[in-house]
């Protein structure tokens, strides 16, 4: 019954998202081209980068694109579904709008993620798989219904904790009212990441970026379990990463809407 | 009858930062952080039965607002307890919320770009309601609030008083309890509000609604409500008959007297009338109540463009409930 309802609402949200996007037709069009050139300038920089570089670790070339590929991926995933209506949490606790969403039967959570869907960053997602294709070539893997069941999965799983990433860094600002300096923590997080594997983190680094700021696992774990470099204690750390943010995100979230004051009307 | 909201000493207490003056004062705060406490609600004590309609007034910070936000659960209160319809409001059950709807003057619900049909279908879902119910009810307010035709228009097209019109159907779409309305009449003209106020009424008798109506303009309280409250800094300062305590506290009223030609002094000896405003084309007064009419009379033989008698304002009605106690005020339960 619950998720049924939950499934509805977000036929709706998605449904009333299409309609205003289309009461304006640049709004509509223009997202398609503006993240189809900012995705190509990023492939532009790695591919600077990485003419250059040959191995990180024991990865070559082709693991490199397929790790680029996966974090794109990732990424474009969290511009589709959610991250537009994540990143508006900060202005409706500061305007007090999120007023709106707490005096509603329904998960102001869930209304919040799923009211912004952005049909514009599709292509991301499309331009990220024919990367991920070319960068598996690349590499020369082995892809059987196992490596490639394993991949979804981790990327599945990853991009949970991307999108618990995004509502535990914004939902700061339900317990103070300038967060400014958080989001640009993630960007320039995601921004190393994107360009770093996991895999060249040692010491206080992979501790960080594995455990702290876990952005350093999200497209390498994917990576290793479709090459076959994943082990279980490697699979067992990533699973307990991601269930330990969960955690933390509900706490965090939960208390924060305990301590929403709401602003002065 | 049911008592379905009851509170008891509620408080709520914010902490907001001060800050010295100029830079220096900047730099201090770096270091050391001044808060000062501001109660908001202060030990408040209400009951409302349900099928209630009553007003809360008050002035610009009095605490109505906030006393909203703990009824309906978006804030928690800082001390005492509150009760809505069985619930702890602030552990925000879905169960609760299905059962009220509020309506905040100055933040919509509506989504702007849209149209009012698609807001309602977003909420034909949140609120689980059957299609035959949601098309039933949905024709009901369309004719109530005369607003069928404009059902299907982008919701930025609409005028003040038509999106006042429109949020109070998207909030009573789903048959609620308990309608709170913070500000309902904010900002509308004198006839908007007025039909704003007929709607309220009749749903208030007709579905047996209970409303908790916020406003500082006298006209709402009085056309509407039989029972009101009234808050100055957070603390409940009045709770009776909404016609006794005009009676007792509204004394005065105020006439604005314009003219086409200049005019100088007027020699008008009514009893208690004071001059507010003396300008050639423009006199001010303030006179009590039962004078009203004599100073009327007296300013008619000036031939006057037009004459407005206002009602006096909130803040001195609450002044005067403040200044002179309410004799421990009537206690409605």
């Amino acid at each position: 019954m619950k998720s049924t309802k939950y499934i509805r609402v977000l036929r709706e949200l998605f449904s009333l998202r299409m309609h205003g996007l289309m009461v304006f037709r640049l709004d509509f069009f223009a997202p398609f081209l503006v993240d189809g050139s900012l995705f190509v300038i990023q492939l532009l920089a790695f591919g600077a980068v990485y003419s250059h570089v040959d191995r990180i670790g024991s990865w070559g070339k082709g693991e490199m694109i397929l790790y680029i590929g996966t974090f794109s991926l990732l990424n474009a995933l969290s511009m589709t579904i959610c991250f537009f209506g994540v990143n508006s949490i900060p202005y409706k606790v500061r305007s007090g709008e999120l007023d709106l969403y707490l005096s509603k039967p329904i998960s102001p959570l869930f209304r919040l993620t799923f009211e912004n869907i952005s049909p514009g960053s599709l292509p991301l997602v499309i331009m990220s798989v024919c990367i991920i294709g070319y960068g598996a070539a690349t590499a020369r893997t082995a892809l059987t219904p196992k490596t490639l069941g394993a991949y979804v999965f981790w990327v599945a799983v990853m991009g949970i904790l991307y999108y618990e990433m995004e509502v535990l860094m914004r939902s700061v600002s339900l317990y103070i009212v300038s967060m400014a300096r958080m989001e640009q923590l993630e960007e320039a997080c995601i921004n190393l990441c994107m360009k770093l594997p996991g895999i060249a983190f040692h010491g206080i680094y992979k501790v960080i970026f594995y455990c702290i700021l876990p952005y350093g696992i999200m497209a390498t774990l994917p990576v290793q379990s479709m090459i076959g470099e994943m082990n279980w204690r490697t699979a067992a750390c990533g699973m307990g990463v991601v269930i330990l943010f969960s955690g933390i995100t509900a706490t965090v979230w939960r208390r924060g809407l305990r301590h929403y004051n709401s602003a002065s009307s | 009858m049911d008592q379905i909201i009851r509170i008891n000493n509620l408080t709520k207490k914010y902490r907001r930062y001060r800050k010295k003056e100029g830079l220096a004062g900047s730099i201090a705060s770096l270091w050391k952080r001044e808060y000062e406490e501001k109660t908001a609600v202060d030990h408040m004590d209400l009951s409302v039965a349900e099928g209630e309609l009553i007003g809360l007034i008050g002035p610009n910070g009095a605490g109505k607002t906030t006393l909203v936000k703990m009824l309906t659960g978006i804030i928690a209160p800082t001390e005492g307890s509150i009760e809505v319809l069985g619930y702890y409001p602030n552990d925000l059950k879905n169960e609760f919320k299905k059962q009220y709807a509020v309506v905040m003057g100055q933040k919509s619900q509506l989504f702007f770009e849209l149209t009012v049909n698609d807001t309602l279908r977003l909420f034909k879902e949140i609120y689980e309601i059957p299609e035959e119910k949601f098309q039933a009810d949905k024709n009901y307010f369309a004719e109530l609030f005369g607003v069928r035709e404009l059902l299907d228009v982008q919701v930025r097209t609409l005028s003040l008083g038509e999106r006042m019109k429109m949020e109070l159907m998207v909030s009573l779409i789903h048959d609620p309890r308990i309608l709170f309305l913070d500000e309902p009449t904010i900002g509308l003209d004198a006839v908007a509000a007025r039909q704003i106020r007929r709607f309220l009424k009749e749903v208030n008798e007709q579905k047996g609604t209970t409303i908790v109506l916020t406003s500082h303009y006298m006209e709402d309280i009085k056309a509407l409500c039989k029972r009101t409250v009234v808050v100055n800094h957070g603390v409940k300062i009045y709770d009776g008959l909404t016609d006794e305590l005009f009676d007792r506290y509204q004394k005065n009223k105020k006439l604005i007297a314009t003219f086409a030609d200049p005019v100088g002094e007027l020699t008008l000896a009514v009893p208690g009338a004071v001059l507010l405003e003396n300008g050639p084309y423009k006199k001010v007064y303030e006179v009590p109540k039962q004078s009203a009419r004599e100073l009327l009379a007296g300013l008619m033989e000036y031939e006057p463009k037009d004459i407005v008698v206002e009602e006096e304002e909130i803040g001195a009605v609450v002044e005067r409930v403040y200044q002179e106690g309410s004799d421990g005020f009537a206690q409605i339960s």
